[in-house]
């Protein structure tokens, strides 16, 4: 018997969903094997984790919560990664978002609402965009590969933003707690309804048009599709006359300026001041969303609100556990390998043929490739 | 700064140099084979868990040293399976076992938290330690350190002067040629990815046996990165991995003792110092590869997977 | 050499394409008094459903030149792949020195005496000469570098190969890396040797060293096996000649049967085909192109001119100035010396006003790499030169786009039919066709085409040879190409370049000059 490995002609249509179930099952299979290791139910910490997740309402409204800003951050990951720019500094923009809301909120606290939300927002997005055009910046410029600078990024805007509320903002009547002073009600984000539909806030809204507006630019525009030719590569891109150097800032920066917006809304919609428990790593679950969703975006927002939930079970199995917080990260890294590895079967079909047997007729082949490649199905 | 101070110093900044030399030298040879590996960051952390436990629960260094490059090859082994045999992205499959190895080693080693172990202690090497000024510096140390010195050279050693670091070299530049000349592409690159884990687990091993001796979250704190970064800066040589490693040691070393010395620079602004100078040495190495343009020291078939053909 | 009949061959005929007849003469030049080096009987090799060698007999023999002759996509590649032991045989036999043999790897093939001379050179540009000639055949786990110079400046004495063991691979010309290729193999000491398309990269002077070495190291004994599809070449160093047509053996002979490159064309193709291609004049129209003593950036004082209704055939070995004075015209490359103006426009005021119909189109070489997005759907690789014209403003007119593809891909009989297949999915020939479909749908002016026929069948190349002709009622061509039959068949005028230069510009007519465009190619002005 011999293994055979070939490229798929065609999708693989449903069998892409067999694909993940499988992969999140392995996955899920080591999560398992981890808690039972540590000595704690194995699929039955899962189940509680699945319980806290998707159980109550509250629990899934709190997921939702919680996916808006990976939900925002994916869609500037996946622009980028859409032109094959390895914008891993989600983290980082997010971080800086906050920070340029946070200075418009102290430094107008008097604005009324209607002015002051636009504009913390407004410097979110720049604070975040500038974040991102600075790997995209020494990469044209110098050569410099985004993967790291834009990670590095992430450490130096986090303490940048650790600084700014240790020092410079920490409010005089925090007791010596690292966080700035409550925004001013004009700079907060107010939640839909409190009493029925718990911490769920209108920054909610920023994500069916972050949303709808991806979408359209990719699929309808010309900008949108000169993203994707130049995912093929400087080479194509020179060819086709592309604004390479422009499409570059271009994704880095939008991608910064949505993370920045996720900073922002996290910032005022649920602490309504700054302080460094912000950061929680949304930058960086971003990252798997984008690739676990293949960069499309109603996958995004599916995949986002997915990982928010486990989030949120992950927590409820913290407490009732005592299994340590860093139990998310190992749930995400392992699905993304998972995944991974699984997302080779949509790219190969593998099969098993037998050993050489007597001939069958077949037609004559005069280019064998064309042949193989001009069958259709 | 008075001599005294200045010497303890380089010494302190040779011994904070040890774990990313060695997690340089890892990377250096998994690059070489042509694969990236992003999850330094968490081998790092996982390796330098397994080596506390070890060390921990069986009174020996040397054992926990083991258990640490163990830990970091069988890391990588996801690595290699993931990248080598399902052909994931490289990119994004190190990030994954970023996310995975520092996830683990903290899930893992969060009973131990503030316990130390023994590990390994200082040894002044006879004679040489006596030398002024670089006696103290170089040979003060413990025995990971003294390992860190030969540690660059069988790297040079063996990608460079055995046939097992040509076809590694080979598998990295051109698997195409590689197979024709009747090696295996595959294999060899495993090998680089194996090792290169090994290597970056003795880095790891080194945080909790000779740096803390004692067992804490984040422990790993962007080494890994700074280690992949040094890659490029090193131009993928092991000797001037070293120099990389040293300027980081130094920097990290400078960083702490003015923490320790209660200046009044903010310790968020002291921390951010060894991340913006590893975007300084970046852009500086690119503009260093720039002006020797033409042959570029990365290998050429870096990030590429090896597809199956037919 | 021995006498072995070659007579009672059926394909000696001229019109002998009989398939029933191969398996006869697969063994029948086999069949002697010195044992063949290799024999292939019946071997088959299928992916899926197509038959890429379909029971292949051959014989190879020792001290002798044996040309495999057949077009792209015959199945050479395949059957040579299975020689070096990169891929197993479905059915039939391999024996070496008369042994039955089953490859499990390339080294198997190797230590068996078989070595390969790839057309795309199998070298690490990055490590020395010494360095590629020992991968995998170090003879030890240490490496002693002035040793391993040494073995191989020895062994590139013996052979008569001169090289320097220390040079970097990447720094040397493309003779002297396929002089690395060699070094290798005899090195190893492999008995057999296959080339494929081993003159492709080379001047016709390398071309005539390589084939004295040939001719040398079968003398010496080994077995060669030469693959080509240049007719001249075969019949000028071959012994024998078998011919490979849709992954059978077709017919095998002695060179000095055939008598003409017509009559080997006519056995290779099973009919007659038409080396010469109609080309009606066409009244040449207003300057397109005028370039006047451009140099940088390994240019040096180029001068030519094209105008409408002509074809301008650039001719010369590659990486001899071709690639950048291409790059330079379409706009990649900045001029740095001298002046360049197209459709009547400077360079600069050209390009910064570029539209994108009825100007300038760019057949690349790499079709698959550079004109084409392998990820992207054909109505995305439409979009990538034409997207202006269906753009109104940001807005992509996505449904026009689809249908415009879609007659492209009728019009041009691209297959697969279906615009959503990517390109990777496309063979070479398929995409070389709607490239060129795309790049003709913008009607442009001037249209500079990089060897576009390079690695077509011959029913692809005079297709690709038709549309180019026909395009000249619009435009004028700028032909770059290293195959100086094409250029000599389509072209109106011809320009040699060597190291940057252009060592002559004359029309085809002048049988004098075109005479001469070998030595011009090498450099040598007399």
């Amino acid at each position: 018997m011999n293994l055979v490995i070939r490229k798929r002609e065609e999708s693989l249509g449903w069998g892409v969903l067999v694909v993940y179930l499988g992969a999140l099952a392995l996955a899920f299979c080591v999560c398992a094997l981890l808690l039972k290791m540590s000595g704690k139910p194995g699929f039955g910490g899962l189940a509680i984790l699945f319980r806290g997740a998707f159980g109550q309402t509250y629990a899934l409204l709190d997921g939702l919560v919680k996916a808006i800003p990976i939900f925002l951050c994916a869609l500037g990951v996946a622009l980028s990664f859409r032109m094959q720019v390895w914008n891993i500094g989600a983290e980082g923009q997010f971080a800086l978002g906050a920070v340029g809301a946070t200075w418009a909120a102290l430094t107008f606290p008097g604005l009324p609402g209607v002015a002051l939300m636009p504009l913390m927002l407004l410097c979110a997005m720049l604070a975040g965009a500038a974040w991102g055009a600075i790997p995209a910046a020494l990469r044209l410029r110098l050569g410099v590969s985004e993967v790291i600078s834009s990670l590095m990024l992430n450490y130096i805007g986090i303490l940048l933003l650790e600084y700014l509320v240790f020092g410079v903002w920490k409010d005089p009547a925090s007791f010596g707690f690292p966080m700035t002073a409550e925004f001013a009600s004009g700079g907060q984000i107010a939640r839909i309804l409190p009493g029925v539909l718990g911490k769920l806030h209108w920054g909610l809204l920023a994500c069916p048009v972050a949303g709808v507006a991806y979408w359209v630019l990719l699929s309808r525009t010309r900008l949108g599709f000169e993203i994707a030719a130049a995912g093929e590569g400087e080479r194509v891109a020179r060819y086709a006359q592309l604004p390479y150097g422009f499409l570059v800032f271009f994704v880095m920066g939008l991608g910064g300026a949505l993370s920045g917006l996720a900073g922002s809304i996290e910032t005022s919609a649920t602490l309504g001041r700054l302080q460094p428990t912000i950061m929680v790593g949304y930058g960086y679950t971003a990252i798997v969303v984008a690739w676990l969703a293949r960069l499309r975006p109603w996958a995004i927002a599916f995949t986002a609100y997915l990982l928010a939930a486990f989030r949120v079970g992950g927590e409820v199995m913290q407490l009732e556990l005592q299994v340590p917080a860093a139990f998310g990260p190992i749930m995400e890294g392992a699905i993304l390998l998972c995944v991974l590895a699984g997302q080779f079967f949509l790219t190969y079909s593998v099969s098993l043929r037998p050993s050489p047997k007597a001939a069958r007729p077949a037609p004559p082949a005069n280019d064998a490739n064309d042949a193989a490649k001009g069958a259709r199905s | 700064m008075s001599p005294e101070l200045i010497i303890a110093l380089f010494a302190a900044a040779v011994q904070a140099g040890t774990p990313i030399l060695f997690a340089t030298l890892g990377e250096i040879v998994s690059e070489k084979a042509g694969v990236m590996n992003l999850g330094v960051e968490g081998v790092i952390a996982l390796s330098a868990f397994a080596a506390f436990v070890v060390c921990h629960l069986t009174g020996s260094a040397w054992l926990g040293l083991l258990a640490g490059g163990l830990a970091g090859t069988l890391l990588c082994g996801l690595h290699s399976l993931v990248c080598q045999v399902f052909l994931g992205n490289q990119v994004v499959s190190g990030l994954a076992l970023t996310l995975f190895g520092v996830g683990l080693a903290t899930f893992l080693g969060t009973p131990y938290v503030g316990q130390a172990t023994e590990g390994f202690g200082k040894i002044a090497v006879p004679l040489l330690s006596d030398i002024p000024v670089l006696g103290p510096i170089l040979f003060r140390h413990d025995t990971l350190v003294y390992l860190g010195y030969i540690a660059p050279v069988a790297v040079w050693f063996l990608l460079n002067r055995t046939s097992l670091g040509l076809g590694l070299r080979a598998a990295g530049e051109m698997p195409a040629a590689a197979a024709a000349a009747g090696l295996n592409p595959q294999r060899l690159r495993a090998f680089g990815v194996l090792a290169g884990g090994f290597l970056c687990g003795l880095g790891g091993a080194y945080l909790s046996l000779a740096h803390t001796h004692l067992w804490t979250t984040g422990l790993s704190g962007g080494r890994g990165w700074v280690a992949v970064a040094l890659v490029i800066f090193a131009f993928w040589r092991p000797g001037r991995a070293v120099i990389g490693a040293l300027l980081f040691g130094g920097v990290m070393a400078f960083q702490l003792r003015l923490q320790a010395s209660g200046t009044n620079i903010p310790s968020s602004l002291l921390l951010m110092l060894p991340y913006a100078l590893t975007v300084i040495v970046l852009v500086f190495s690119a503009a260093r590869a720039r002006e020797r343009s033409g042959a570029s020291a990365a290998p050429a078939a870096l990030g590429v997977n090896i597809e199956p053909e037919g | 050499m021995d006498e072995r009949k070659h007579t009672g061959s059926p394909l000696g005929t001229p019109h002998g394409a009989r398939p029933d007849a191969r398996t006869d003469i697969g063994t029948d030049l086999g069949i002697g008094d010195v044992l063949p080096q290799v024999r292939l009987t019946g071997v088959t090799k299928r992916f899926g459903n197509v038959l890429a060698n379909d029971g292949i007999s051959l014989s190879i023999m020792p001290g002798r030149i044996k040309a495999l002759l057949g077009e792209n996509g015959a199945g050479k590649s395949t059957l040579m792949a299975m020689l070096a032991g990169r891929f197993k045989p479905d059915e039939g036999r391999i024996e070496v020195a008369g042994k039955a043999v089953d490859f499990a790897s390339p080294r198997e093939a190797i230590a068996a005496g078989i070595g390969m001379v790839y057309q795309h050179f199998m070298l690490v540009e990055n490590m020395t000469v010494a360095e590629n000639v020992l991968l995998g055949q170090e003879g030890g786990f240490f490496l002693n570098p002035a040793e391993m110079r040494r073995v191989v400046g020895g062994l590139a004495e013996r052979y008569g190969l001169p090289i320097d063991p220390g040079a970097r691979v990447g720094d040397l010309s493309m003779g002297e890396r396929q002089r690395v290729e060699i070094l290798k193999l005899l090195h190893r000491e492999s008995q057999v040797l296959i080339f494929d398309e081993p003159t492709a990269v080379l001047t016709p002077l390398e071309a005539e060293a390589l084939f004295a070495a040939l001719r040398a190291m079968s003398a010496q004994g080994k077995a060669i096996v030469f693959i080509s599809h240049k007719l001249e070449e075969v019949l000028s160093v071959a012994d024998e000649i078998a011919i490979l047509r849709r992954g059978r053996i077709e017919g095998e002979f002695l060179a000095s049967e055939v008598h003409s490159p017509a009559e080997l064309a006519r056995r290779m193709v099973g009919r007659d085909v038409v080396l010469e291609i109609d080309r009606d004049e066409v009244s040449a129209g207003r300057m397109v192109l005028d370039v006047k003593h451009l140099s940088g950036e390994g240019l040096e004082d180029v001068s030519l001119d094209l105008k409408r209704g002509e074809i301008l055939a650039i001719v010369g070995v590659a990486g001899n100035g071709q690639q950048q004075l291409v790059e330079v015209v379409c706009g990649i490359a900045e001029p740095q010396a001298g002046e360049v103006s197209i459709l009547g426009k400077s360079w600069a005021d050209f390009f910064h006003s570029r539209g994108w119909k009825g100007e300038l189109a760019w057949i690349p070489e790499d079709r698959a790499g550079l004109a084409t997005g392998r990820g992207l759907s054909l109505t995305d690789n439409l979009l990538l030169t034409t997207r202006e014209g269906f753009a109104h403003g940001q807005w992509l007119e996505r449904g026009r786009a689809s249908e415009t593809t879609r007659g492209i891909v009728r019009d041009n009989d691209v297959r697969p039919g279906r615009i959503e297949a990517q390109a990777w999915q496309l063979s070479g020939g398929n995409l070389q066709k709607f490239v060129l479909g795309r790049e003709l749908y913008r009607e442009p002016r001037l249209i500079v085409a990089e060897q576009p026929t390079q690695g077509l069948d011959v029913s692809a190349t005079e297709a690709v040879w038709q549309r180019l002709l026909e395009s000249r009622r619009t435009a004028g061509v700028l032909l770059v190409t290293g195959d100086l039959s094409e250029a000599l068949q389509l072209a109106d005028r011809v320009a040699v370049m060597f190291r940057g230069r252009v060592m002559g510009l004359f029309p085809v007519t002048d049988t004098a000059q075109v005479e001469r465009i070998g030595s011009l190619m090498a450099g040598l002005r007399d």
